[in-house]
C-alpha cells in the first residue's frame, strides 16, 4: 500500500488513503462512507452467487486501516450496512468486538434500515441527519438536498454517491476510477466497499480531484 | 417422414415451412385411418419451435386453414411473451394439437409442473429458421429442450418423436443437422435425412451505378446522395423493401425518403428492431395487403412469413455476407418460379466490388456456415435452475442427457461439478456466515423450493438479450420504442434524438424508461444500435479479393484515348461478361493502381503513407472489422517488440491502419514474420484489451446466468438492493473468483466471437502463401481513404466529419 497523501483543509491536517478513507489527525478520527456490508450475504440469500470474498476483504482493509491510523473514532458517513439482518452482519459483529475501545459513529444513510436495537448492542452510535464536530465539519450521508441551502460556514463530508473520475486516453479507451471530490463547501467521499458501482462526477476546474488507481491516491487537479 | 428426423432446406418461398406440418397431418392420417376428421383432444402431436414471436400468428392461421380445409379437428395455439394468461391455463387443461413456441417459452414449459406428460402423445418437434437459432444461445436452449423432451419420451412412454428443422442454405447443412439430432439415439442413414428443394431461386442482381465515381470512396455519404435514383424503381413495383444496415441509418433514409419524394407520405413505412411493437405489427400487416408502397427496413424483416405484394428489394450497403444477401432478396418474388430482384446501392463506391463478389458468390452458391456455440455455462445454469423449479432433476440421469446435446458434448465432469456446485452451494464463501440459497438437494433431486426465487427465475428465462435496452415513452404517455442504454447514457436532459422517424426531447431517464417530449429542432443525434455492425463474412471477404484480380486485369487492359477518354478492352470471353460494376470503377483503380497497386487474391497489400497527421501504414486482408481489430493490435505489438513505438489503430471491413508519429518498420526483410500465425495465441492475450472485451460480454452472460436480476413489473424499488451492475460483478468475480465458469465462457465467447480467432489463424496462414506487396504512394490512395475517414468517425459528429471530408477530398484533388 501507497502512504497516504497529505491533503490541509481548513487548517486541519488530513490523510488520505488508497483503501477508499481519510484521516482527519488533529481529531483521530477515520472517517469511511458507503461499506455497504451485508451486500454479498443479501445477494446470496436472493440466490445471486457473488464471491463472499469481497465483503471478507473490505472488513480487513478497514482492519488495516485501523491499525495504521490507530484512531479513537470512526466515522461512517451512511450506508454501513447494505440491507436488513443476515449472517454476515454476525461476522461484522465479531469484528466490533475486537475494537472495544473504538467510538463508532454512524450519520444514517438511505440503506441503514437495521432496527435502532442493534445498533445499540454493536455499540455504534447513531446519528439521524448530520452530525457536526467543532464547528468545523459537518458529516451528513447524502448532500444533494441540502446542498444550497448551508447556513454555516462548516465544511461537510458526504457519501452515498459512490464518486468516480472517467478519465480519457487516446483512441475510444476511457478508463473510471473511485475518487475523493473535494469542491470548496463539501467533499464526497469514495465508496469504501469494492463491491459497489460508481456515479460520475463532472468537478469544475477549481475543484481538487484525487482518484484511487491500483491502490494509489492520485490528484488529478 | 413418419420415424424418420432431419433438415429440410429449399430457397425460401418453397413453402418447405409447410413440408413438415403437413407431414405431421399426414402422420396422424395414417395412425387414425377411419376417425381421424372426428378425433379431437388428441394431446399434443407437434412441437412448432419458431424464433420470431410476430411469426407465430401468421403460421398459426396459415396451419388452422389447412386443418379447416382437410376437415379435422386440430387445434392449434401459440405459446410465447405475448400469451395471456387465461390462454396458458387452458392449454395446461388441454394442450392443442400443434403449439407454436419460441426456445424461451419451451423453457419455461418445462418449468412447470408436471411437463413430462404433455409429451405423451408428442410424434414431431419442428425447429423452423434453423440457421437463425443454430449460431445463438437461442439455438442452445433448442438443444437441451430436444435432450430432455427425447430423454423423458424414451423413459416413461418408450417412444422417440421424430425432430425436423427447417432451415435456408448455409455453408454447414451437415452440421446444423447434426447439431439439432445430436439428442437421437438411433442415427441409422435410413432414419435421418436432408430433404433438399432440387429447385433453384432465380435471382437477379443490379447495381445502382452513381453517374460518376468518386474516386474517392468514402465511407460516411451513406449512399443518400444516390436517393433520385432509388425513387424511381419504388414508383415502378408494387412494394419495395429497402434493406438498411443499422437502425439509425434507417431512420436517416425514411426521412431523406420522405423529403424526395412527399408524395410517398403514408404509403412510405419504417420497421425496425426498436419500433413500437404494435406499429411493426401494422407495418407488416399493410406488407401483406400491399397498401404500403416502400418500407425501410433493417435486419428486422430478414426472416418471416411471405410479403406477397413485395416484387422489389434494395439492398443499401454491404449486406457483410451472402447468406443475408441472399435471404434478401428472398424477400421479393417470394413465390415458387417467380424471380426475385434485388438492387444494390453502394454506400461508397468500393462497395460496388461487393456487388460483383456477391454475384459471383451466388452464382457459385458460396454461402456461409454458422457456427453453433459450444460449452454456454450460463445456459446451461439457467437450464437447471428452471429443472429445479418444476420437478427437480437428478445429476447423474441429466448429466448424460446434457452431454448428448453438441452444445455440452465435450463437458468435463469437473465443469458438470462446479455448475451444480455453482447453483447448490454459490461458489466460493464464508461457510458459517453464508445463507445462499438457490437450488436445493432434497432426496438426491435438485429442487428450487422458495416460490421467490422460482418467480425470478420464471421471469428471467425470456431474457437471452443482447444489449440492455432501455423503453422511450413520452413524458404524457404512450411507448415510441426501445434505444441502447449505452446511447442514453451520453444524452444530457433537452438532447433531440430521433426514434421511430420523429425527432423527441431528452427530458429524463427513470426506472429504465427514456422519459421524452416531442420537438420541432431541425438538429437531432440519430442513435446508432450496435446490433448492426456485423463484420464482412469470411465467404465474401474471398469472392471480394477475387473480384479485385479481374479488376487489376481489365485495368491493366484498359486505354486512354487522346481526349481523356477511357476505352474497355473488346470482352475476352462471352460467356463471362464483365461486371458493370468493375467496369463502373475503372476511374478509381485507375488512380489505386496508379499510386499504389490492385492487390490480386493471392496477394496482401501494404502501404506505407506520410500525411502530416504521421506515418500511416494500411493493411488490406478483406477478412472483416473483427478480425482487423485484433490483427492491427497483435501487429503492432509484434513490431512494438523490437522497436519502442506507439500506435493509434482505426480498421474498416476491408483493411486496417496503424499510425504512429515516427517510421513504421515494416519491410520486405520482416513482414512474413511479422503476419506469422506462430505463438498467435499468445500474442492475442499480451496484444489485445482481451479484459475490457470480456468484461463487455460478461454482461450477456451475467444475465442469463442469473447473477443480474433486471426487476419485475410492480417490483422495482423491491428489487433496488440486489441490483449490481455486469461491469461491477466482472471486477468482484476477477478478484475473489477468476476460475468461475462464467468468466472463463466470457474470455471465450471473447476469443471465438469478437476476434473469430479461427478466421484470424486462416487468414495469417493464407498470407504466408501469398505474395506480400509493400508499396509507399506519394499520397492516400481510394483503398485507404475510407479506413482514414472512418477512423475520423470515432470522436467527431457526422455533421463536422462531413465538411472535414469534403476538405480532404478537395485537397487531394480529382
Amino acid at each position: 500500500m501507497q502512504a497516504p497523501v497529505s491533503y490541509k483543509l481548513r487548517q486541519q491536517q488530513l490523510w488520505l488513503s488508497s483503501d477508499r478513507c481519510v484521516f482527519w489527525e488533529d481529531e483521530k478520527t477515520l472517517i469511511v462512507s458507503d461499506l455497504h456490508f451485508g451486500k454479498t450475504g443479501h445477494f446470496r440469500k436472493w440466490g445471486i452467487p457473488v464471491p463472499q470474498g469481497v465483503y471478507k476483504n473490505d472488513l480487513q482493509r478497514l482492519v488495516g486501516q485501523l491499525q495504521y491510523f490507530q484512531p479513537k473514532q470512526l466515522i461512517v458517513v451512511g450506508d454501513l450496512f447494505h440491507s436488513h439482518e443476515n449472517k454476515e452482519l454476525e461476522l461484522f459483529r465479531k469484528w466490533r468486538n475486537d475494537f472495544p475501545a473504538l467510538d463508532v459513529q454512524l450519520v444514517k444513510g438511505n440503506h441503514d434500515i437495521l432496527h435502532d436495537r442493534w445498533y445499540h448492542e454493536t455499540g455504534i452510535t447513531v446519528t439521524e441527519e448530520i452530525l457536526s464536530l467543532k464547528d468545523l465539519f459537518g458529516f451528513i450521508h447524502d448532500l444533494s438536498p441540502h446542498q444550497w441551502s448551508f447556513g454555516s460556514s462548516a465544511y461537510y463530508f458526504s457519501g452515498h454517491l459512490h464518486p468516480g473520475i472517467r478519465i480519457n486516453g487516446q483512441g475510444r479507451q476511457s478508463l473510471c476510477f473511485p475518487c475523493f471530490y473535494f469542491t470548496d463547501k463539501f467533499c464526497v467521499l469514495p465508496a469504501f466497499s469494492e463491491f459497489t458501482g460508481m456515479a460520475m462526477i463532472r468537478p469544475s476546474s477549481h475543484e481538487n480531484v484525487f482518484a484511487i488507481v491500483d491502490n494509489k491516491v492520485m490528484q488529478l487537479q | 417422414m413418419n420415424e424418420k428426423s432431419g433438415l429440410v432446406n429449399a430457397p425460401t418461398g418453397f413453402g418447405k415451412t409447410f413440408s413438415v406440418f403437413l407431414g405431421s397431418l399426414i402422420g396422424f392420417i395414417n395412425r387414425h385411418p377411419a376417425d381421424h376428421a372426428t378425433r379431437s383432444r388428441n394431446g399434443l402431436q407437434l412441437i412448432w419451435i419458431s424464433p420470431l414471436r410476430a411469426l407465430a400468428k401468421d403460421v398459426g392461421r396459415a396451419m388452422e386453414e389447412v386443418i379447416t380445409e382437410l376437415g379435422m379437428s386440430w387445434k392449434v395455439g401459440i405459446r410465447n411473451g405475448d400469451t395471456e394468461m387465461s390462454e396458458r391455463q387452458k392449454q395446461k387443461r388441454q394442450m392443442p394439437e400443434v403449439l407454436i413456441i419460441t426456445p424461451e417459452s419451451l423453457h419455461l414449459l418445462l418449468a412447470q409442473k408436471g411437463y413430462p406428460d404433455l409429451f405423451k402423445s408428442l410424434h414431431i418437434i419442428a425447429v423452423d429458421e434453423w440457421h437463425e437459432l443454430i449460431g445463438s444461445k437461442r439455438g442452445v436452449q433448442v438443444e437441451l429442450a430436444i435432450s430432455r423432451i427425447v430423454s423423458l419420451q424414451k423413459k416413461l412412454f418408450n417412444q422417440q418423436c421424430s425432430i425436423w428443422g427447417i432451415s435456408a442454405t448455409i455453408g454447414n447443412m451437415e452440421e446444423a443437422r447434426e447439431v439439432l439430432l445430436s439428442s437421437l439415439s438411433l442415427q441409422g442413414a435410413e432414419r435421418v435425412v436432408t430433404v433438399k428443394a432440387n429447385l433453384r431461386k432465380e435471382v437477379v442482381i443490379e447495381s445502382i451505378l452513381p453517374d460518376e465515381i468518386e474516386k474517392y470512396p468514402w465511407a460516411g455519404h451513406l449512399g443518400i446522395k444516390l436517393v433520385h435514383k432509388v425513387i424511381p424503381v419504388i414508383h415502378q413495383s408494387r412494394t419495395t423493401l429497402i434493406f438498411i444496415n443499422t437502425r439509425g441509418m434507417s431512420e436517416i433514409w425514411y426521412q431523406t425518403l420522405l423529403n424526395a419524394a412527399p408524395d410517398l407520405a403514408g404509403v412510405l413505412a419504417l420497421h425496425h428492431g426498436s419500433i413500437e411493437q404494435e406499429l411493426r405489427i401494422w407495418v407488416e400487416e399493410s406488407l401483406h395487403s400491399g397498401r404500403l408502397k416502400a418500407v425501410v427496413c433493417t435486419a428486422s424483416l430478414d426472416l418471416g412469413v411471405d410479403f406477397r405484394p413485395v416484387e422489389t428489394v434494395i439492398q443499401v450497403g454491404s449486406p457483410k455476407g451472402v447468406a443475408r444477401f441472399l435471404q434478401r432478396a428472398g424477400r421479393s418474388g417470394h413465390r415458387p418460379g417467380e424471380v426475385s430482384k434485388i438492387y444494390f446501392l453502394p454506400t461508397h463506391s468500393l462497395e460496388l466490388v461487393e456487388a460483383a463478389a456477391l454475384k459471383n458468390a451466388i452464382e457459385e452458391n458460396f454461402i456461409e456456415s454458422r457456427e453453433p456455440m459450444l460449452l454456454c455455462f450460463d445456459v446451461l445454469i439457467q437450464y437447471l435452475c428452471t429443472l429445479a423449479i418444476s420437478e427437480g432433476f437428478s445429476p447423474g440421469e441429466l448429466y448424460e442427457e446434457v452431454k448428448a446435446t453438441y452444445c455440452y458434448r465435450d463437458i468435463t465432469m469437473d465443469e458438470w461439478t462446479a455448475i451444480l456446485d455453482f447453483v447448490t452451494t454459490g461458489g466460493s464463501a464464508l461457510q458459517q456466515y453464508d445463507e445462499y440459497k438457490k437450488v436445493e438437494v432434497i432426496d438426491g433431486l435438485y429442487r428450487i423450493t422458495s416460490r421467490r426465487i422460482a418467480m425470478r427465475h420464471r421471469l428471467h428465462i425470456g431474457t437471452i438479450v443482447s444489449e440492455s435496452m432501455l423503453k422511450v415513452k413520452f413524458v404524457s404517455g404512450g411507448y415510441i420504442g426501445m434505444v441502447e442504454e449505452w446511447f442514453v447514457s451520453r444524452l444530457t436532459p433537452g438532447d433531440v434524438f430521433t426514434i421511430s422517424g420523429r425527432n423527441v426531447e431528452l427530458v429524463m431517464i427513470k426506472d429504465m424508461t427514456v422519459l421524452v417530449r416531442k420537438s420541432n429542432s431541425k438538429k437531432s443525434m440519430v442513435p446508432s444500435w450496435q446490433g448492426g455492425r456485423m463484420p464482412l463474412s469470411a465467404n465474401l471477404g474471398k469472392k471480394l479479393r477475387e473480384k479485385f484480380t479481374e479488376a487489376f486485369t481489365l485495368s491493366s487492359q484498359l486505354r486512354v484515348t487522346g481526349n481523356g477518354q477511357m476505352v474497355l478492352p473488346p470482352k475476352i470471353d462471352p460467356g463471362s461478361p464483365q461486371d458493370p460494376e468493375l467496369v463502373a470503377l475503372q476511374p478509381l483503380f485507375q488512380l489505386q493502381e496508379q499510386l499504389s497497386h490492385i492487390p490480386k487474391a493471392n496477394e496482401l497489400l501494404i502501404e506505407h503513407i506520410e500525411t502530416k497527421d504521421g506515418f500511416h501504414l494500411f493493411v488490406f486482408p478483406f477478412e472483416g472489422r473483427l478480425v482487423h481489430e485484433a490483427m492491427a493490435a497483435i501487429l503492432a505489438y509484434r513490431i512494438s517488440r523490437h522497436t519502442p513505438i506507439t500506435f493509434s489503430i482505426a480498421m474498416n471491413d476491408y483493411g486496417f491502419e496503424l499510425l504512429s508519429d515516427q517510421p513504421i518498420p515494416v519491410d520486405d526483410t520482416n513482414v512474413y514474420e511479422l503476419f506469422s500465425p506462430d505463438d498467435l495465441l499468445n500474442d492475442i492475450q499480451r496484444s489485445v484489451n482481451a479484459t475490457e472485451m470480456a468484461r463487455r460480454k460478461f454482461r450477456d452472460i451475467a444475465v442469463i446466468g442469473g447473477l443480474i436480476f433486471t426487476g419485475y413489473p410492480g417490483e422495482q424499488k423491491k428489487a433496488r438492493h440486489l441490483q449490481a451492475s455486469a461491469s461491477l460483478l466482472f471486477n468482484v468475480f476477477s478478484e475473489y473468483d477468476p476460475n468461475n465458469l462464467l468468466m472463463r465462457q466470457a474470455y471465450q465467447e471473447v476469443l471465438d466471437r469478437e476476434m473469430e480467432e479461427l478466421r484470424l489463424r486462416n487468414m495469417l496462414e493464407r498470407i504466408q502463401q501469398s505474395e506480400i506487396v509493400i508499396t509507399f504512394p506519394q499520397q492516400l490512395t481510394p483503398f485507404c481513404f475510407p479506413i482514414k475517414v472512418d477512423s475520423l468517425r470515432e470522436n467527431l459528429t457526422s455533421e463536422k466529419l462531413e465538411d472535414r471530408v469534403k476538405r480532404m477530398q478537395a485537397q487531394l484533388g480529382k
